[in-house]
């Protein structure tokens, strides 16, 4: 593990510039540029507004739902779309793979990390209307760096995972598709968690509180949201929320580094079609 | 850095899980830094899996490769390379890839720009280059980054001439610096020139490492085998016809190239009296002394001298493999040689000189001074622009003493004649009745041997009388139009028949056509057979160019 982090820190320039490459090739071209990074978050929180606020007129206990469905849906689209983009990434830079002899699991590292870059705009959107509408921030924002670091520990590891495994299987990206949207709705991004608790079995429920990003989401919120956390129910206790996704990191970074390890050899001879 | 960059790989690698397909086996290999290595085989042969495998871009499937240094290879065209991204971007991103740091990519950026001569290019997208481009940019990221051994597959043949030069200018330059260099190549000449060792793989297989022409051969036997016919090295034939050829290589006149393995330090060119001059006269001696130093040690070298008209014609390129010299090699260190013509037979003008010493198959040159001196020949004023100036006799038939009466040079204008080639004009009352070819034997003849005696006679029909005074011209003319040279006389009424005699035509082999036209005093046109005749001539010897010159070869203290 430390091995792989000095690695990385050796090839830090390599890293960048496949970042810079990643985000040049998304905004050199559109006339807008990077301004879309703000406009599209933007555009996005508008016709939720319109949607959920003006016409469903949906209302939650814990905070404005405006609020609640933003603080999920961004980080998930971040999450998403990191998936996404990285589970081809090797395959569609193949002929980057096949140039030289570098760590390769930098490819889908640097696709997550141009997708944060991304997200950051519209987290500061974010905590700007949160920070406005609630009168200010939670005290534990101050904590926020390190949820957000949790956040990409998962997204990195499960990118690198992905996209080692689809080298080899091209079917996952189809399965992810659908596991993706499947994961959401098991997910509290539109729903509160008091009503997943009213309808499941308390088997159930433990089953479902056990997926970890029940844990990610919740804890955005506890960090953004001013007040979230009072409004908990004690069944989802921070501790709860805190470590299921601590292990689960833990647990996909071991994974990843495994399964990196064994088939890096071999990722070169698959790309060849 | 470290010594020597060993490796004894076993190599396999599956391709697809249903069926192990073996694009190597049991490839064994060991390369000593500072060593060129030129791996050769037909395509699918293995090659490019071999070099992959070492630069460690694809794993072995079995056994190892243990290398000393850093590596660095540079394989598809343009691979690497983001078409959205401009040169100079690509330039971080493909060296990034390379191993290299931003700060010492920085320092490197104006080096590599320039080796790549991309200009303004450099900051356009890479989507709007051509091979040749990526080419250029690929080779000048891998040529200015540190490394101990490089790899290179078969790709330096998408870029021109020029380009390839500088490539394997640099790559000796690596020689020398101790590196070690791998590379593929379909040429199997430029591999045996280049290489320091070959390795002649087939179906996977090792056939063959070791001795570089040992590899060539057994290459070209294996070629031969399996019903490719490669030829032998091609014969220089038909220069005299590849006129446009030469005169649209102009643009590179004034290069220095090749593999600069010596440099020419001092080109002099030495006029009769042997004094330093770049202007000699039309027919006198002409000396060119070359002072070089060699860097490397030389293989069968030879020296060459060519001279080249200023439009781009051919005149004459001697060197001294044609001319029957051996030498061996030639030691690093400083050495001269000379080139001697007793008469510089050509005509008054503008010319450009090439110095070289070439390696043994002229494949790639040790140093190339491509038309890069200026020669200019004084003498006679060069109207009509003719290529030489060999000696001939004028001798009407009634002229007893064989030489003109009118001793001042009659240069008709040419431009009459521009619209008449291949065709017959008769005058009133003069036509050119016969026209003959032959030696002075008088035996007719169509082909003679470069420098044998010729004689053209014109025959005359009715000639008018009176005290007049007519000039006979004959021009010669190479197969494709240029001439060579006109060459005219004066004569009276009572002459019948002409005749131009040359003891020496020295024209080197090609096919040569002849006109014959006859002028008044007063400059008019009376008669023209322009075009019309034609010889060949052969010659024993390999030469280039269009007139043979008598020459000697100053090589002392070579073998």
């Amino acid at each position: 593990m430390i091995s792989v982090i000095k690695e990385i820190y050796s090839r830090r320039s390599l890293l960048a510039e496949l970042i810079i490459k990643d985000l040049k090739v998304r905004y050199s071209i559109p006339a807008l540029g990077f301004f879309w990074a703000f406009l599209s978050p933007f555009l996005m929180a508008g016709v939720f507004y319109i949607v959920f606020i003006q016409i469903l007129k949906v209302q939650i206990e814990e905070a404005p739902f405006f609020l609640y469905l933003m603080s999920a849906v961004f980080p998930w689209s971040f999450f998403q779309n990191s998936i996404m983009g990285s589970v081809t990434s090797l395959v569609d830079n193949r002929n980057i793979v096949r140039e030289a002899n570098f760590p390769h699991y930098l490819i889908p590292v640097s696709v997550v990390l141009a997708n944060a870059v991304i997200f950051l705009p519209s987290l500061l959107i974010l905590i700007i209307i949160s920070a406005c509408v609630l009168k200010g921030l939670p005290f534990i924002f101050l904590f926020f760096p390190l949820i957000f670091i949790l956040h990409l520990v998962i997204t990195a590891g499960l990118a690198v995972l992905f996209s080692v495994l689809y080298v080899r299987w091209r079917d996952l990206k189809y399965l992810l598709e659908v596991i993706l949207i499947l994961l959401l709705y098991l997910t509290p991004a539109f729903y509160s968690l008091s009503l997943i608790k009213a309808s499941f079995s308390p088997a159930l429920f433990n089953v479902y509180i056990y997926n970890p990003f029940v844990g990610i989401l919740n804890l955005y919120r506890i960090a953004l949201l001013k007040g979230f956390y009072a409004q908990l129910p004690d069944y989802a206790t921070s501790v709860v929320l805190l470590f299921q996704p601590l292990i689960f990191a833990v647990i996909i970074l071991i994974i990843s580094t495994v399964v990196y390890l064994r088939a890096k050899n071999k990722i070169n001879d698959y790309l060849a079609y | 850095m470290k010594g020597v960059g060993k490796k004894y790989p076993r190599v396999k690698n599956t391709n697809g899980a249903f069926n192990d397909f073996w694009p190597l086996e049991g490839i064994f290999l060991s390369v000593k830094k500072g060593e060129i290595i030129g791996i050769i085989g037909r395509n699918g042969a293995g090659k490019t899996t071999l070099l992959n495998i070492i630069a460690g871009v694809v794993a072995p499937t079995k056994g190892e490769i243990c290398i000393n240094g850093r590596i660095k290879g540079l394989f598809n065209l343009g691979a690497g390379f983001q078409d959205e991204l401009s040169g100079r971007e690509n330039i971080f991103l493909n060296g990034a890839i390379l191993g290299e740091t931003k700060e010492e990519l920085k320092d490197k950026l104006a080096a590599i720009i320039e080796f790549s001569e991309l200009g303004e290019f450099i900051d356009m997208p890479l989507g709007t280059y051509s091979q040749g481009m990526r080419l250029r940019l690929g080779f000048s990221i891998v040529a200015n980054l540190n490394f101990d051994i490089l790899v290179i597959d078969e790709i330096l043949a998408v870029g021109d001439i020029l380009f390839q030069n500088k490539c394997f200018e640099k790559i000796t330059d690596f020689k020398r610096q101790g590196k070690t260099l791998i590379i593929t190549n379909q040429s199997a000449e430029l591999v045996a020139r280049l290489c320091d060792k070959a390795v002649l793989l087939d179906h996977g297989k090792l056939l063959f490492a070791g001795d570089v022409k040992e590899a060539v051969e057994k290459y070209r036997a294996l070629l031969n085998k399996e019903q490719f016919f490669v030829g032998p090295a091609k014969a220089s034939a038909a220069l005299v016809e590849d006129t446009k050829k030469w005169a649209d290589d102009r643009p590179n006149w004034g290069k220095i190239l090749g593999t600069k393995e010596v440099v020419l330090e001092k080109v002099s060119f030495l006029g009769r009296y042997g004094r330093h001059s770049s202007a000699v006269k039309s027919g006198k001696r002409l000396r060119i002394n070359v002072h070089f130093k060699a860097r490397n040690n030389l293989k069968e070298p030879h020296f060459g001298v060519a001279i080249f008209r200023n439009d781009g014609v051919y005149c004459y390129g001697p060197n001294t493999a044609f001319d029957g010299y051996k030498m061996s090699r030639i030691q690093p260190g400083s050495g001269q040689f000379s080139l001697e013509y007793d008469k510089i037979l050509l005509a008054p003008g503008g010319y450009r000189v090439s110095v070289a010493i070439w390696d043994k198959g002229e494949t790639l040159p040790f140093i190339h001074h491509y038309a890069y001196y200026n020669l200019t020949v004084a003498g006679y004023k060069n109207i009509n622009n003719e290529l030489i100036n060999i000696p001939f006799r004028f001798r009407p038939r009634h002229n007893f003493f064989g030489f003109s009466f009118f001793g001042k040079k009659f240069i008709p204008d040419l431009s009459v004649l521009s619209d008449k080639w291949g065709k017959k004009i008769e005058g009133i009352n003069l036509i050119i009745g016969s026209f003959r070819i032959a030696n002075l034997q008088n035996e007719e003849k169509q082909v003679f041997m470069t420098g044998s005696a010729v004689k053209f006679t014109a025959g005359l029909n009715k000639l008018p009388t009176g005290r007049k005074s007519y000039y006979c011209w004959l021009g010669i003319y190479r197969a494709d139009g240029i001439l060579c040279q006109g060459f005219s006389g004066a004569f009276c009424h009572k002459d019948k028949t002409i005749d131009f005699i040359f003891p020496r035509l020295g024209l080197l082999p090609g096919g040569y056509k002849v006109s014959v036209c006859v002028w008044n005093s007063k400059k008019e046109l009376l008669a023209a057979h322009h075009g019309v005749y034609s010889f060949k001539t052969v010659f024993n010897k390999n030469d280039h160019g269009t007139v043979f010159l008598e020459h000697k070869w100053g090589l002392n203290g070579y073998e």
